[in-house]
């Protein structure tokens, strides 16, 4: 079993377009597979045209594993579910903080779902609360989108510096790029200077216009158009992680 | 925890127009269709059909290995073929959840294709207000190679989350497909399996004979030989196929429970038969001997090689293509025997016997008309009393010739539980059978690695020295002395074993036993 979170703490990085487009393509190969959208936005809900239960909220995620069963959905995909995320979750830190132990809460919440799903993505919120510590502790992979830019390269030191003086393990983050354009010099420089080295990845998903159509496909790219330049990006990304964890 | 419906199944008599009003003007879904697809089906399972057997589904689709659930119809694991096989084993999938899944249906035994269908698929999805897919539904037509008419099934399967969703379409085929047409998932399976000109679970190698305690001895015992000898026709035409061990081993038990019934139902037979046919089996089960010999020695060549030390290992491949080469001419002479008019001549002669009307002669079958439950009572208790009796007389050492005889005499009483099953209380006897089990298993791997070690030791004298058998003789020899070393730590355990069987409780479930027609 692994879980991997697609974490930022910058928005607009490509953090669910990632989660929903790797988690398809690892239901393809490693079956089955579960996205938990944790983001109150429900951007992933929306892309695979799934509505939570009515009586889904924040306190029933936070109850544990029989309250998730009961409301996780079937994507169109075979063997990818997705447990919806309610606008309610945007009250989740408050409410963690009424836990004994709000790091371990999200961890011991999804044990039981091991058995069933050897894959477990999050797409996370952008921001860094209570709810990330329990991501963070939660995750066997933290995969950090960046857009090449200086302002996106802070966030992810930011992000080592958090977990070093959290006394958290930094061997769990991995970087990498996302919309990618090569005409713009800034956006080549800090690729040569760091993409595969420590904490990146090598694999680099390139700008394509492709990637915002998915709002209007609701379908992760790589179902619908596989042969769109991200998506082979996203699918060598995928491998890549894949002779990381295996 | 609620847990997501199973698929529903219908078996329709042609696609009907209330089906069509159905996905077309729809209130509550939105019926997308996706292309027609066609598909072929290649079913496998083993011979006495393990995989049905266990609620398994096994299944080619195209180039798709998969293996479905009966009863939650979910595909459990897929592996790709390269080529579309007539037979295989579970070790030759090259993918590891599915190799394991398979191996635990059937070790020795190998998944026979037994039929194919054609089948057309047309699914739709059926869609909500926000286009999201809340179930599916699959239309199949099935054109098998042994059937005219097609038969169409209409499947609904359920998405994880929407099962309001999945009821409402339920009710809604129901009321168009009408009830009679819902089918269970089994009776769904097997109509696929009845399209492609098979009936599963259609062979066992046990005897299934329902015997009548009130029956004469003579009767029940025809009835017992009788499904023996169906056990006898099913294989004999597989044997020559040598796709697996098992047909043989099935074939030979089958001519030891007949030798059996012939040896310990004393009385029963008129004697100048008896002889006759004891005398023919006897010579039967002698032909397939060496042919089982080898086939274990086969099957234990992973063993043995794991049981040299690895240098050794090579040195003893000579071994085992020698002995492949010996089976294979083996199995040419079997073969030719089976198809002569000889074996042929006795299999129609001992059939026509055994539907014979036999008179009893008080002089000659005086046991002939005794009741079954009798009969039973008498043989068990006879051949239980006896296996204790020489298992109490072994003496601490355990002598080879001991523990040989020893083992027969538990295979006797083990044979006749077994005939007796229908007659005997089925969980007392399940009890008796498993305390037997124990003692057998410990005499069987005894007298096996004797076996193996003599025959080691022969084939050792017929080697021609020359340089090359020097580091052969060197593994043989390792590999006696290994099996030597077990079979000493086996003959150790003996006396506990027989200790378990020769125990009260196995007594007390003894006396239970033969109680209830006492």
């Amino acid at each position: 079993m692994k879980t991997i979170a697609l974490y930022s703490i910058k928005g607009g990085v490509g953090k669910t377009a990632s989660a929903v487009n790797l988690a398809y393509l690892s239901s393809l190969s490693k079956p089955p597979t579960l996205i938990c959208d944790l983001d109150p936005q429900g951007a992933s809900s929306f892309y695979f045209r799934i509505v939570p239960n009515r009586k889904f909220s924040s306190k029933k995620f936070l109850k544990g594993s029989s309250k998730i069963y009961d409301n996780i959905k079937g994507t169109d995909y075979e063997n990818l579910d997705l447990l919806p995320a309610d606008f309610s979750y945007r009250n989740l830190d408050i409410e963690l903080m009424e836990e004994k132990k709000p790091q371990k809460k999200l961890k011991n919440n999804i044990r039981e779902l091991n058995t069933e799903y050897p894959f477990i993505f999050f797409d996370c919120p952008p921001n860094l609360t209570l709810l990330s510590e329990s991501v963070f502790a939660a995750s066997d992979i933290i995969l950090v989108p960046l857009i090449p830019t200086t302002l996106s390269l802070r966030t992810f030191e930011q992000l080592v510096a958090f977990f070093k003086e959290s006394r958290l393990d930094t061997s769990k983050i991995r970087g990498f790029f996302t919309m990618y354009e090569r005409r713009k010099s800034m956006h080549r420089e800090i690729i040569e200077k760091y993409s595969g080295k420590k904490r990146f990845l090598k694999r680099i998903i390139p700008y394509n216009s492709e990637v915002e159509k998915m709002g209007i496909y609701r379908a992760p790219l790589n179902a619908v158009r596989p042969h769109a330049p991200a998506s082979i990006a996203y699918r060598e990304l995928w491998e890549e992680l894949m002779r990381e964890i295996t | 925890m609620r847990a997501t419906p199973s698929p529903l199944f219908f078996r329709l008599p042609e696609t009907s127009e209330n089906l069509s009003r159905l996905t077309n003007n729809n209130d509550t879904f939105l019926f997308e269709p996706e292309p027609e697809k066609k598909e072929t089906l290649r079913f496998y399972d083993t011979f006495d059909w393990k995989a049905w057997k266990t609620g398994n589904h096994v299944v080619l689709n195209g180039r798709k290995l998969i293996v479905y659930d009966l009863k939650s119809c979910r595909e459990v694991c897929s592996a790709p073929l390269r080529r579309v096989p007539r037979s295989f084993f579970p070790d030759t999938i090259d993918h590891k959840e599915t190799a394991a899944r398979l191996r635990a249906i059937a070790k020795l035994r190998a998944f026979i294709q037994f039929g194919s269908v054609e089948t057309a698929v047309q699914r739709w999805r059926l869609l909500d207000d926000n286009k999201k897919t809340v179930a599916t539904v699959e239309l199949q037509r099935l054109a098998g190679n042994h059937q005219n008419d097609s038969t169409i099934c209409l499947t609904l399967f359920p998405v994880r989350g929407y099962d309001r969703f999945f009821e409402t379409a339920a009710t809604q085929l129901r009321q168009s497909c009408g009830k009679p047409a819902e089918i269970t998932s089994r009776v769904y399976y097997s109509t696929l399996m009845e399209a492609a000109g098979a009936v599963p679970g259609g062979y066992s190698s046990k005897p299934s004979v329902k015997l009548d305690p009130r029956d004469t001895i003579l009767d029940s015992s025809k009835s017992l030989l009788l499904s023996a000898l169906d056990v006898l026709y099913a294989n004999e035409e597989w044997i020559p196929k040598h796709i697996d061990t098992e047909f043989l081993h099935d074939y030979r038990v089958a001519v030891r429970r007949i030798r059996s019934i012939l040896a310990q139902f004393k009385g029963v037979f008129p004697p100048d038969k008896l002889a006759h046919y004891k005398n023919a089996f006897r010579e039967l089960g002698k032909r397939t001997n060496n042919l089982r010999d080898q086939d274990v020695y086969l099957l234990q060549e992973q063993h043995f090689m794991s049981i040299l030390p690895e240098p050794m290992r090579d040195s003893l491949k000579p071994f085992f293509t020698d002995l492949f080469n010996r089976q294979k001419k083996e199995l040419r002479s079997f073969t030719r025997y089976i198809r002569s008019d000889a074996y042929k001549n006795l299999m129609r002669e001992w059939e026509e016997f055994l539907r014979s009307d036999m008179t009893s002669d008080p002089a000659t079958t005086p046991a002939a008309k005794t009741l079954t439950s009798d009969f039973a009572v008498a043989t068990v208790s006879k051949a239980w009393k006896k296996a204790i009796r020489h298992g109490r007389s072994i003496s601490s050492i355990a002598t080879d010739t001991e523990l040989h005889s020893l083992r027969i005499d538990c295979k006797k009483l083990r044979y006749l539980l077994e005939f007796y099953a229908s007659v005997f209380p089925a969980r007392t006897l399940q009890k008796v059978l498993k305390q037997l089990k124990t003692l057998q298993n410990n005499l069987g791997v005894f007298v096996d690695l004797s076996v193996q070690q003599s025959y080691l030791f022969d084939y050792l004298s017929t080697l021609k020295p020359d340089t090359h058998a020097i580091s052969f003789s060197a593994a043989i020899g390792g590999l006696i002395t290994a099996l030597h070393h077990e079979r000493e730590k086996t003959r150790q355990n003996f006396h506990n074993a027989f200790n378990t069987f020769d125990s009260d409780e196995t007594e007390a479930l003894f006396h239970a036993l033969l109680k209830k027609h006492r």
